[in-house]
């Protein structure tokens, strides 16, 4: 069905190869799946396949690809899509249209299918992807699972031969992303689809005895057996008496029956917690549970409507969060929405400026975090040319500059591989471990085991769980939430 | 304040067929310019105001209007005092008002507050997305009708991203929030301009990458044509309108160009 031969490609501006000598043989109904770390050309490699890599964008190719029989190179983008599907990472970016309807019909309407064949074959795709109760919606209401769904029903709808998800669940809840996969697993039983799924949970894709490779510097190699998932040991917390002594000092943060919504619509009800020095707590739950809304009450991004939250003794309401902010940092989910300055330094030392604490101290840190995160040698570049694991390191490094007591960090760890991801992990443990405190929202719950030492669980808006890590993972098991659960034999590992 | 954007409902108006609404657009903005009596403009005026209430439109909160009847009662009163030649009916010193200025003050000011009115009927019952798939409907090339159906998805998406730029700032101690901010200076705006709209510049960009790959991977631009899952139903309502309408045109120019 595919085959590649020594094929390598490079972005144009680019003196690295994205792609190199790329060899591969997949037969008719074969399932494979890509892993390999953030940037290392899997996602390149899916363009190529769909074709897009020679009509889209202006880069240097050598070697061939054919899908199908088909010389992908030669062949506008249009012919390949008669065989080849793309599902992309983010399903709201790759919606061209505004309704469930519109949406899978959009690609036979282009293909001047008659009406009769596009309702029939909108009515299997919704069928296949158990979305069939959402068919007279807008976009706009459904969820991240459900969009992800109605994407993977758009691309079933033109019947691919070769269907390919490119990170489908990067963006997705433990609920959805079982969903998705259950999804994966329906398509998998299909005969005649070959289908390749590039993803980092692999432990996920256990279950379907794939073929696996992996990618690494734009070289592709089998993999025999399996791949290991989440790797780093648990990290053992020994209970360290200097930070329960800091603990009995005034907490870091305290909300008091606090409720918050948006355009009158209250999305949180009556949350109370206090955060002390020194705690790493996990804030986890379905998208849509409340659980960023918490976290912009924290910073004071969106002010309570009921109740009050105070940061290190300071009313969210009274202060601006320009200045509450050099208390608490928040660092935001996609890095690219917060590079603001031109060059890597300039970024690391924006904030301590703006603060007024630049001095000989910020500045020798500012230099040590740089180094600390690998970017040393890296001042001078522009922050956009830096990878998407540099950027989000630069946005910690950036936040760290300033020393603030509280780390608020809405799902940075979203897109980010293992290896980059324990990274980031073990930086903020150390800060925490120096008496800051972090409250991370994050979907991987074999993470928040290894790291944290609170569970902070939301459902529905209300905060149905908060309790040390241990105990806070046995009242979720008790109460079936079984997605949520660490890695155990069902799947989850990051 | 509500935005000027579609209200969802349930009223005559918004169940009429978007090509039938723009046709009654344009036709009573055509005609508003033939009509040649004030009490004439003075009557599309008062059909358009009262035709908010009647499709559960609430007229009052609608953003803008007061600023347009603002300007429109300036219009008319510039008229009614500077466009005034021929015999008073009343003076005050230099200023005089005539039939003449009166007259004026209604066409200017009542056809800019018409046509206003109208255009809001228009815009909050019809769904954008209804009236693009309509227009490809009715001959406009597919690719143009993409273009407004694009826009439509992709600005919700940029103001939300825009609100996520500005609080990642404020998170990062730009304090656009404090008081005093406003005086900082002019490089310093200029500074923070570019700092605001680069990330939303880098960010559009790889959203519309992903559009792209999305579009031709689903074979858009394939043939010239192309078929519509949508079809496109006129009731007995759209009828009625449309030969309300063409009567109302009638009348208007058999009263303008034939008339006394």
């Amino acid at each position: 069905m595919i085959e590649i031969r020594d094929f390598s490609y490079r972005f144009s501006g680019s003196e690295r190869y994205a792609l190199r000598d790329v060899n591969l043989d997949i037969a008719a109904g074969e399932f494979v799946v890509l892993t390999g770390p953030s940037g290392c050309g899997k996602s390149t490699l899916a363009l190529a396949l769909g074709g897009f890599l020679f009509n889209q964008y202006n880069g240097e190719a050598t070697g061939n690809i054919r899908v199908a029989g088909m010389d992908v190179r030669q062949s506008p983008v249009y012919d390949v899509a008669e065989v080849v599907g793309l599902v992309q990472q983010n399903p709201e970016a790759q919606f061209c249209t505004l309704t469930v309807q519109d949406e899978i019909a959009f690609g036979l309407e282009n293909r001047c299918l008659p009406r009769a064949e596009i309702l029939e074959r909108m009515a299997w795709a919704l069928n296949v992807v158990d979305a069939h109760h959402l068919k007279d919606r807008e976009l706009a209401t459904l969820s991240g699972g459900e969009k992800q769904r109605i994407a993977v029903a758009a691309m079933l709808a033109a019947r691919p031969q070769v269907l390919i998800f490119d990170e489908p669940t990067s963006n997705m809840d433990p609920t959805a992303t079982a969903h998705i996969f259950d999804v994966i697993a329906r398509i998998r039983e299909m005969e005649n689809i070959t289908v390749i799924v590039i993803e980092h949970k692999v432990a996920y894709l256990r279950r379907f005895a794939p073929r696996w490779l992996q990618m690494q510097s734009g070289q592709l190699s089998a993999i025999s057996g399996q791949p290991s998932a989440f790797s780093h040991q648990p990290v053992v917390r020994e209970p360290n008496s200097e930070i329960q002594n800091l603990k009995s000092a005034a907490p870091l943060l305290k909300t008091e029956k606090l409720a918050a919504g948006y355009n009158g619509h209250t999305v949180l009800h009556d949350v109370s917690v206090e955060i002390g020095p020194g705690e790493f707590v996990a804030v986890m739950g379905d998208n849509g549970s409340g659980k960023t809304t918490f976290l912009q009450c924290l910073l004071g991004l969106l002010k309570p409507s009921e109740g009050h939250v105070e940061v290190t003794g300071q009313d969210t309401r009274a202060t601006p969060v320009s200045k509450l902010a050099q208390r608490a940092a928040y660092v935001f989910q996609n890095p690219d929405h917060q590079l603001f300055a031109e060059t890597v330094w300039q970024e690391a030392t924006l904030a301590p400026r703006n603060f007024g604490v630049w001095n000989k101290k910020t500045e020798a840190l500012a230099t040590t975090l740089l180094d600390e995160a690998g970017l040393g040698q890296r001042h001078d570049d522009h922050p956009y040319r830096l990878s998407y694991g540099e950027k989000r390191r630069l946005n910690l490094a950036a936040m760290l500059t300033y020393t603030p007591s509280l780390l608020l960090l809405d799902e940075i760890l979203i897109g980010q591989d293992p290896d980059n991801a324990a990274r980031l992990l073990e930086w903020l443990q150390a800060r925490v471990a120096g008496g800051s405190s972090a409250v991370l929202i994050n979907h991987a719950p074999d993470i928040a085991q290894h790291y944290a030492t609170r569970l902070l669980f939301f459902k529905a808006g209300k905060l149905t769980i908060d309790a040390p890590i241990d105990q806070g993972f046995a009242q979720l098991a008790r109460l079936g939430y079984t997605a949520y659960l660490p890695y155990s034999g069902n799947g989850n590992d990051g | 304040m509500q935005r000027i954007t579609y209200q969802p409902g349930d009223s005559f108006l918004h169940h009429l067929h978007p090509l039938v609404k723009l046709a009654w657009l344009v036709g009573s903005t055509a005609a508003l310019f033939a009509i040649q009596q004030p009490a004439g403009v003075l009557s599309v005026l008062f059909l358009a105001a009262i035709a908010f209430p009647l499709n559960a439109l609430k007229i009052h909160r609608v953003r803008g209007l007061r600023l347009f009847a603002f300007t429109a009662l300036l219009l008319f009163l510039t008229q009614l005092f500077f466009a005034s030649t021929d015999t008073p009916l009343l003076q005050f010193g230099p200023l005089r008002i005539t039939e003449a200025g009166i007259t004026r003050g209604i066409y200017v000011a009542g056809r800019l507050l018409s046509v206003v009115l109208l255009g809001y009927l228009f815009v909050l019952t019809t769904e954008p997305n209804d009236l693009g798939y309509a227009l490809m409907w009715a001959g406009l090339p597919y690719r143009y009708g993409f273009m407004l159906i694009t826009a439509l998805r992709l600005v919700p998406l940029f103001e939300r991203e825009a609100q996520t730029v500005y609080q990642a700032q404020l998170a990062r101690g730009i304090a656009y929030d404090a008081r005093g901010f406003a005086w900082s200076g002019l490089k310093r705006f200029f500074t923070l301009a570019r700092q605001f709209f680069l990330p939303l510049l880098v960010s559009a960009m790889s959203k519309v990458d992903a559009l792209a790959v999305s579009m031709e991977g689903r074979s858009f631009g394939k043939y010239p044509r192309r078929t519509f899952l949508r079809e496109v139903a006129f009731t007995r309502r759209d009828g009625v309108a449309l030969g309300v309408l063409a009567l109302a045109i009638a009348g208007v120019i058999a009263v303008r160009w034939f008339g006394g």
